[in-house]
């Protein structure tokens, strides 16, 4: 077994820290009782939490949010399925073109595409549909599954279909009983961060989101403008266990390292 | 009417001729194995025969279906592929039992028959067993478990034992045999080893550049190949001169060569190198008639060291001309 020296020890603390130490504070911040942004001393509330569930917009904006995540994500991945199982096993004209234009998303700033789609929105009259959002999150966060399902097709051993087929099994079972199972890891783990990134996505929702479709990362930003309170904390720390949840889940179920890098 | 027969099959990619008027008639529970170096063809004609690729020419008929055309997933073949192919999220038992239930056969004859499948290969304590916890012998064995037990009429092996080592690979040689025997299913398989071409098959057919070069039993094959080629590729030869002028160049195996004492023989030699293979010693000599190489049994007694001068000798009878025109 490896061991780490001090010095890579102190080090990785310290990277640690710096990156944990804000979701700390803000969490902590979540607990104050008073009315500024302001650790909790020695009496802690939950009257933030209360006032965040008072505010019946919040409530709307997470379910929308929650809602426009999972859409999306089921969207990506059923799209990005066949279309890294063609862009791993077929040979024909335009496989490295169709690639490059599944990932071209992750290159463009999604303040660009935000401002875009809100002009053509607007043109189209299809400002303030959610389905019409749930696409804009599509093409953002297709990418992410595409790089997971394509790591786990490649080195994929074709010849186990062939022998699937060659029991008698129809294409349709071959693909259900056989690869699916084979490339579930790719799969799940594509749908997670799918569901993450939408879940998360700012920047381009901003320009996007109706009032009636306004997520809830729009919502906080929103908020955030006007006043500061420690009810944000609040929200924030509320992401923050749902992440840790979703995550410690993830890394239950698959491994967290395997389902992000697409290994085995 | 043959069992399974190749009529005039070819596969051309563009102009390349992969597999190129392949002929073959196979009776019923023949163990066939076609013969050749990389790229020979004979992988691509068993995966015609499989459906995996579909032929450009020809015709494949099985018990007298033409299955030329057929989809792979209607033909019932049992094939044993050289990666093996198990189903990694599925136990020894499940993979067996696929081709059982993709036939909807109900679940306690599939039991049994499943049951039966992994006893006849030695397996039936690793029924609960994942392929990823078993070794590549074991691996070997499932795939063929799981090719047997929906009783093809047709078992097609693409080069079962090359991912095994030396020792595993020869006892599963002869268990391979012996199951092909014991459940009687005519077999392919597809091999670039003449050892293990030999030792199993009926038949050996030899192919190469897309072609069949020859169809004997091993013997044959061994004793009288077709060409030069077919000579050098299953074995080692020597050449001898003509017998008279512009006759044919004779052939003859090292190991009928005989090694005589200096001037006792028909032509003189002095030993090269010597290289001990256990059973045999092999010895590279420099003779009048150029290099030779002689394989001479281990009987105990002491070998010729390197610098020797000994004489070769050898019984006509046992010379080998090839046959006009074989390359």
């Amino acid at each position: 077994m490896p061991r780490n020296g001090s010095f890579a020890i102190l080090f990785n603390t310290l990277v640690v820290m710096f990156m944990l130490a804000p979701l700390v504070i803000v969490c902590l911040v979540a607990f104050t009782p008073e009315n500024t942004l302001s650790l909790p001393g020695w009496t802690w509330s939950l009257r933030w939490f209360r006032k965040v569930f008072e505010h019946p917009d919040f409530v709307t904006s997470f379910i929308n949010s929650l809602w426009l995540a999972t859409v999306s994500a089921s969207l990506a991945v059923g799209l990005a399925v066949p279309a890294s199982l063609a862009i791993t096993r077929g040979n024909f004209p335009g496989r490295q073109a169709l690639e490059g234009l599944f990932l071209s998303p992750l290159v463009i700033p999604h303040l660009v595409l935000g401002v875009a789609l809100l002009q053509m929105f607007a043109r189209i009259g299809a400002t303030g549909s959610f389905v019409w959002l749930a696409l804009a999150h599509v093409v953002v966060i297709t990418p992410y599954a595409m790089r997971l399902l394509i790591a786990a097709m490649t080195g994929y051993d074709r010849s186990v279909e062939h022998a699937a087929l060659s029991l008698g099994a129809s294409r349709l079972t071959v693909f259900r009983r056989i690869t699916l199972p084979m490339i579930l890891p790719g799969v799940s783990g594509g749908w997670l961060l799918c569901f993450i990134n939408s879940f998360d996505e700012v920047t381009m929702s901003i320009f996007i989101t109706a009032p009636s479709t306004i997520t809830l990362p729009v919502k906080m930003y929103m908020y955030a403008t006007e006043s500061i309170d420690p009810m944000m904390a609040a929200v924030s720390a509320l992401i923050v266990g749902l992440t840790a949840a979703t995550a410690l889940l993830l890394d239950r179920i698959y491994g967290l390292d395997r389902v992000l890098v697409g290994q085995r | 009417m043959p069992f399974l027969e190749l009529d005039a099959l070819s596969k051309h990619y563009g102009p390349v001729k992969a597999v190129d008027d392949v002929s073959l008639s196979v009776e019923q529970g023949e163990f066939i194995s076609l013969l050749g170096p990389s790229g020979c063809g004979k992988t691509t004609t068993l995966q015609m025969i499989a459906g995996f690729v579909d032929a450009t020419a020809g015709r494949i008929r099985l018990q007298g279906r033409d299955i030329t055309h057929a989809p792979a997933n209607s033909r019932g073949l049992g094939i044993v592929f050289q990666s093996y192919a198990l189903f990694p999220h599925m136990t020894v038992a499940d993979n067996v039992a696929f081709g059982l239930e993709m036939q909807k056969v109900e679940r306690a004859e599939r039991a049994r028959r499943v049951e039966q499948a992994l006893a006849l290969v030695h397996l039936d304590a690793h029924a609960g067993r994942y392929p990823r916890e078993l070794s590549g012998g074991q691996r070997q064995r499932v795939a063929l478990a799981r090719a047997i037990v929906i009783r093809p009429p047709l078992l097609l092996l693409d080069e079962p034992l090359s991912n095994l080592d030396a020792k595993l690979r020869e006892a599963m040689q002869f268990e391979l045999r012996t199951i092909q025997q014991q459940v009687g299913t005519t077999t392919i398989m597809v091999t670039h080893d003449q050892a293990e071409a030999f030792s199993v098959s009926d038949r050996v057919v030899v192919m190469q550049s897309g072609r069949i070069t020859q169809i004997d039993t091993p013997y044959e094959v061994y004793e009288h190949p077709a060409s030069e080629f077919i000579s050098r590729f299953v074995g080692k030869t020597n050449l001898l001169p003509p017998a008279t002028d512009g006759g044919p160049q004779r052939h003859v195996r090292p190991e009928k060569l005989m090694l005589k004492p200096a001037g006792q023989g028909r032509a003189d030699a002095t030993i090269v190198d010597r290289f001990f293979l256990g059973s045999q010693w092999l010895y590279h000599l420099e003779s009048p008639l150029g290099p030779m190489v002689v394989v001479q049994v281990n009987d105990g007694s002491p070998a010729h060291p390197p610098g020797t001068a000994v004489a070769l000798d050898w019984d006509d009878a046992i010379l080998r001309t090839l046959p006009e025109g074989g390359r």
